[in-house]
């Protein structure tokens, strides 16, 4: 009975030193894995999506290969409702490799814009949720995951309309001037147009301009919206009924059409 | 009396041999502690009282191990082998729980499936705790056997 016993010793024995020389090796790989994020890209896709390119450089020194990388990050509103889901997978990351992947988030704003003007006008809160798993020495499946606020800058930010000023120019025209203010804090340059229709007190529709935007991201507009009201004799007592009324604004910023946006005036 | 005194001295040989014996394993286990807690390290910062939990583990196995060499060739040994696999079992039984570890940092929370590590674990524990069944009954099987020649 001794040999049995001696052998089970040794066979346990080496097993046991097999298990923590394993366990000790994946532990100090762990020390010489490395991940960093870059910086990231904000783009619009074709289809007028904002998309955010996330480099991920994953440095792999360790002795052990990943597998089954994944990342996947889920926007939601502040009432938790999904606005996106982004998923990358890699199926190996080899040992001794420095591998950059690329998570691209995609963000449809007109699914936001859907959701209220509070995306349009108003600065806001994204919720992130973040997880990143992998297979760790083929054996240890590991996960990690983070909640965070993603800012949502709204491109049209403070945006505000003034009093029109009506100018007559002549007995067959008339001119209006509209002040028009915005910050744009989206994390894209805008690139649009407002087009604005002018109504007087009694619901007619006076006139209508468009103007052509290019605001850089963190700065601010203001201009003025110019009208040309054409004037017949019947049209002339018009003059008077707007001096209050209505305007109503219509926003295309590219990926997404807003409007209209009924602002009284007088 | 020389015989007495020859008996005297083996006895004294015998122990300061176990002695030894059980100083230098004991000895070698913790340095095996010693040269490996750095490498995992890595490990023990992300778990916030590990080291100390792995340090009193140590502490109480080298402590059994020691018993156990100590009191060799004798009954004792085996319970303080099989004491020292049965605590083997449960410091893994109530460390590891099911075999998930989760452990969270202001935002980030961590997760690692260690079910595999601990099954194989759990195997070889049990392994030694049979191991220790099986040199107690060989011992005493040992025991009677030399009993019974002895009669005869």
């Amino acid at each position: 009975m001794n040999v049995p016993i001696r052998m089970l010793g040794v066979a346990s024995t080496i097993f046991w030193v097999f298990l923590v020389a394993f366990v000790a090796l994946a532990a100090y790989s762990v020390k010489d894995l490395s991940v960093d994020f870059g910086e990231p890209e904000f783009s619009v896709t074709p289809e007028g999506e904002l998309n955010l390119a996330l480099p991920l450089y994953v440095d792999n020194k360790g002795y052990y290969s990943l597998k089954e990388f994944h990342l996947s990050t889920v926007f939601s509103d502040s009432e938790g409702t999904e606005l996106s889901r982004s998923n990358t997978f890699v199926p190996v990351i080899p040992h001794g490799e420095n591998v950059t992947i690329m998570h691209n988030l995609t963000l449809d704003p007109v699914s936001l814009l859907e959701r209220g003007e509070q995306y349009l006008f108003h600065d806001n809160d994204l919720n992130v949720s973040f997880t990143a798993g992998l297979n760790f020495a083929e054996v240890l499946p590991a996960e990690i995951s983070a909640n965070f606020t993603f800012p949502w800058g709204a491109p049209f930010y403070n945006f505000e309309v003034g009093e029109p000023s009506f100018e007559l120019v002549d007995f067959t025209h008339a001119t209006a001037s509209v002040p028009v203010s915005f910050e744009n804090h989206a994390v894209f340059d805008l690139a649009g147009s407002i087009r604005m229709e002018l109504y007087d007190s009694e619901d007619s529709l006076l006139t209508e301009s468009q103007t052509v935007l290019y605001v850089q991201q963190q700065s601010a507009y203001e201009g003025n919206m110019e009208f040309n009201i054409p004037l017949s004799l019947a049209s002339m007592s018009s003059l008077s009924t707007a001096q209050s009324g209505h305007l109503d604004v219509y926003f295309d910023i590219g990926v997404a059409q807003y409007g209209p946006l009924v602002i009284p005036y007088g | 009396m020389a015989e007495q005194q020859k008996k005297r001295k083996n006895i004294v040989k015998d122990i300061s041999f176990r002695v030894a014996k059980a100083t230098v394993k004991a000895v070698l286990v913790y340095m095996l502690y010693f040269f490996l807690s750095p490498m995992l390290a890595p490990l023990f910062e992300m778990i916030p009282g590990f080291m100390e939990s792995i340090e009193a583990f140590i502490i109480v196995y080298i402590v059994l191990m020691i018993l156990g060499d100590i009191t060799a060739k004798t009954i004792f040994q085996h319970f303080f082998n099989t004491a020292r696999a049965l605590y083997f079992m449960g410091y893994l039984l109530l460390s590891m729980g099911d075999g998930v570890f989760s452990t969270s940092y202001e935002s980030f929370s961590l997760t690692v499936n260690l079910t595999m590590f601990y099954a194989i674990a759990a195997t070889l524990s049990l392994l030694g705790l049979a191991r220790t069944i099986l040199q107690a009954i060989n011992f005493m099987h040992e025991r009677a056997e030399a009993a019974i020649d002895m009669q005869l």
